[in-house]
């Protein structure tokens, strides 16, 4: 546990002797180092992502929407469970939460989607305040079991006593999106330009939305309020000694990363005008935790690395032929394998090798 | 008169139905509480148990999954339920034996988290791999000959006969259970390792060999758990997890660690379920467990038995 994320450290190395800036390490770490640098790559990868997923790794565009948007959920998780380092098993009722709560605005109230998206989000982060409040009056394994006790809660809450609201087991059906805007239909197809790229207007909203929460993550871990998160990880004692008030910040984490969730689960709602009951179950608490652990824990982009994963293995591996029936046992494997060998996930990995070609950036 | 019998039944059902939750919380508890480890593969363990439970009672047809598409019919070698009453706890006992030396020991050092972590996996894969292997259909377990059909009770009229086996069964293992960690030296030693296993090792007791049979009891147990559930609801690969968190919900309300607060609390999460459900309200049986739940862990962080002390 001893050492940092890499991306995580203060830019105080590269900074410290300016003139030696020939290698090529010193000017990658410099430029990671930047905030816009890291929105960059992302504008980047999400734009080039559907090209080769749909090219060459079997994939569609609405299975790389979907990817993007469980990312966003598994960096908000990440958050919580990397950064701060508490495990939620219970993130499928800010999920499934605010994808009921988004789907019902868009039936009863508007249809606007960036609306329906504040709605899900709102409502989410309202819901952690709450659980948040009453889980974290237990550390360890106790904040576990009682953020899976809330989630199985809302399960059944919305399976039958709430289902005049919620329709119960056949899902939440009349979720209604409207243009964009007023004008952009998100079914619709792409002005020139992206068109390149992309062939779906949906792609690109919930594109947008993934930048846009890609910078937020950064913005937040590399601001003192994230260093105080990762002291909490590190040492939650000595945090509490040197004044700082822990339990609040814990709070915190948990609300900012049922946040992201509720963004998450209001897009997924808007993407496939639907919202299923399983969407509160507890067994998609435990995916984001597997696509959190496989991505990489600490990590910034790791998460959306192992929600892509996840993803791929669900519904391309289990379309083959052999493999195809095994696709979930797989999936087991790889994050028992991930938890007991890599515990730093792909990214992990991705890091190792990368500090391998540049020398590292000896911090 | 009705009232009372109504009342009864809900006691009795109550009873049963809370003690497939004591059963599987009294292992969990007891490995939680001596060897502070969280097993979240306890669910597993149960769905093991229900399977080999299936496959030693019986010839089970296979309609579903590889072993389907391979050809094979059926599975199972038919020696009947008291077999497998029998047989279940001893190989699970042995599962849970090598989980403990090959999983468990590696992760007593590392945080709660990873622990939760390594055993969900492990769930995964047991249930997945069943899944894979014998396909996702229910699967009718028939309860044994000589407790099927009711039986005559006073006041409450007829009772399903092996509900009172479920019932006399858990009692009985738990009171073992109780007895080994109460009465005997075994039970000493484990008590007192659980309190301070330093101190215990320096006064020359190997503490290993206890804590590995404190792991294959709890597992044991689970084990059972499977083989006397099964009958009472179809077994498919998803009973394990479903039975996991109740569990969980029993041992966290019961207090850590404490035999006689995950019986009470078994039996109070047990009753409130039957009773919610056979009031007219058995939409709300599921949500209330929930909520008593975390009603008694808000106001009694520690459990309803359990010490001020614990391991969290």
């Amino acid at each position: 546990m001893s050492d940092e994320p890499r991306d995580a450290t203060p830019t105080a190395a590269a900074e410290a002797d300016p003139d030696v800036s020939d290698e090529l390490g010193d000017r990658l770490s410099r430029f990671r180092e930047r905030e816009i640098s890291t929105v960059l790559i992302t504008v980047v990868g999400v734009l080039v992502f559907p090209f080769i997923f749909n090219n060459f790794l079997d994939g569609y565009t609405q299975l790389a929407t979907l990817m993007l948007i469980w990312g966003i959920f598994a960096i908000g998780f990440d958050i919580l469970l990397g950064y701060t380092g508490l495990l939620s098993f219970g993130h499928a009722v800010f999920w499934g939460g605010a994808a009921y709560a988004a789907g019902i605005f868009s039936a009863s109230v508007s249809s606007q989607p960036l609306l329906v998206l504040l709605a899900g989000t709102a409502f989410a982060v309202l819901l952690a305040w709450v659980v948040g409040f009453l889980s974290l009056r237990r550390g360890g394994i106790y904040f576990a079991i009682l953020t899976l006790t809330f989630g199985q809660m809302a399960f059944y809450l919305a399976a039958s006593p709430l289902a005049f609201l919620t329709n119960g087991e056949n899902g939440f059906t009349s979720v209604t999106i409207g243009p964009l805007l007023g004008v952009i239909d998100l079914h619709g197809g792409v002005p020139f330009p992206l068109s390149i790229a992309v062939d779906n207007m949906l792609y690109v909203f919930v594109a947008a939305v993934t930048v846009l929460s890609v910078a937020m993550a950064n913005r937040i871990l590399h601001s003192p309020y994230g260093t105080v998160f990762r002291a909490i990880r590190e040492n939650e004692r000595r945090a509490e000694f040197v004044g700082l008030h822990v339990w609040r910040y814990k709070l915190m984490a948990f609300v900012i990363s049922a946040a992201f969730a509720g963004i998450a689960g209001s897009l997924f709602a808007i993407e496939g005008n639907y919202v299923p009951l399983e969407s509160l179950y507890w067994t998609e608490s435990g995916a984001i935790v597997i696509m959190t652990v496989l991505g990489g824990v600490g990590s910034l982009f790791g998460p959306l690395f192992g929600a892509g994963l996840y993803l791929y293995i669900e519904n391309i591996v289990s379309g083959f032929e052999t493999l195809g029936p095994f696709w979930h046992l797989i999936l087991g494997i790889v994050f028992v394998v991930a938890v007991v060998v890599f515990p730093d996930g792909i990214w992990g990995g991705v890091e190792y090798l990368r500090d391998k070609v540049t020398g590292g950036d000896e911090s | 008169m009705t009232v009372l019998a109504d009342i009864l039944t809900i006691l009795l059902n109550g009873l049963q139905q809370g003690a497939i939750y004591v059963l599987l919380a009294v292992g969990l508890s007891i490995i939680l509480g001596t060897l502070k480890f969280v097993n979240f593969a306890h669910g597993a363990l149960y769905l093991i148990g229900a399977y080999l439970g299936l496959f030693i009672t019986g010839q089970v047809p296979l309609s579903n999954g590889q072993f389907a598409d391979w050809g094979i019919e059926t599975y199972g070698i038919g020696l009947g339920f008291t077999a497998a009453l029998i047989l279940v706890p001893i190989i699970v006992f042995i599962i849970g034996i090598l989980m403990e030396r090959f999983v468990a020991q590696s992760f007593y050092d590392r945080p709660d988290t990873d622990q939760i972590l390594v055993t969900f996996g492990l769930a995964v894969i047991v249930q997945e791999l069943l899944r894979a292997l014998l396909g996702g259909n229910s699967q009718p377990f028939p309860q044994p000959g000589w407790a099927s059909g009711p039986i005559a009770l006073p006041i409450i009229g007829n009772f399903p006969r092996w509900r009172l086996g479920v019932i006399a069964i858990t009692a009985v293992l738990v009171m073992g259970v109780y007895a080994l960690v109460e009465y005997t030296d075994f039970g000493l030693i484990v008590q007192a390792g659980t309190l301070d296993g330093e101190m215990v090792r320096l006064l020359g007791i190997r503490l290993s060999r206890p804590y590995l049979v404190v792991f294959g009891i709890g597992a044991a147990l689970a084990g059972v758990a499977g083989v006397v559930g099964g009958p009472l609801a179809n077994v498919n690969p998803n009973i394990g997890t479903e039975q996991l968190v109740p569990a969980f919900l029993t041992v966290v309300i019961g207090g850590v660690g404490k035999i006689e607060g995950a019986v009470v609390a078994g039996l109070m999460l047990g009753t409130l379920q039957v009773a919610l459900i056979q009031t007219g309200y058995a939409a709300w049986s599921q949500v209330g467990i929930y909520a008593l739940a975390a009603v008694v862990l808000l106001v009694r962080p520690q459990g309803l038995l359990g010490s001020e002390v614990d391991v969290a």
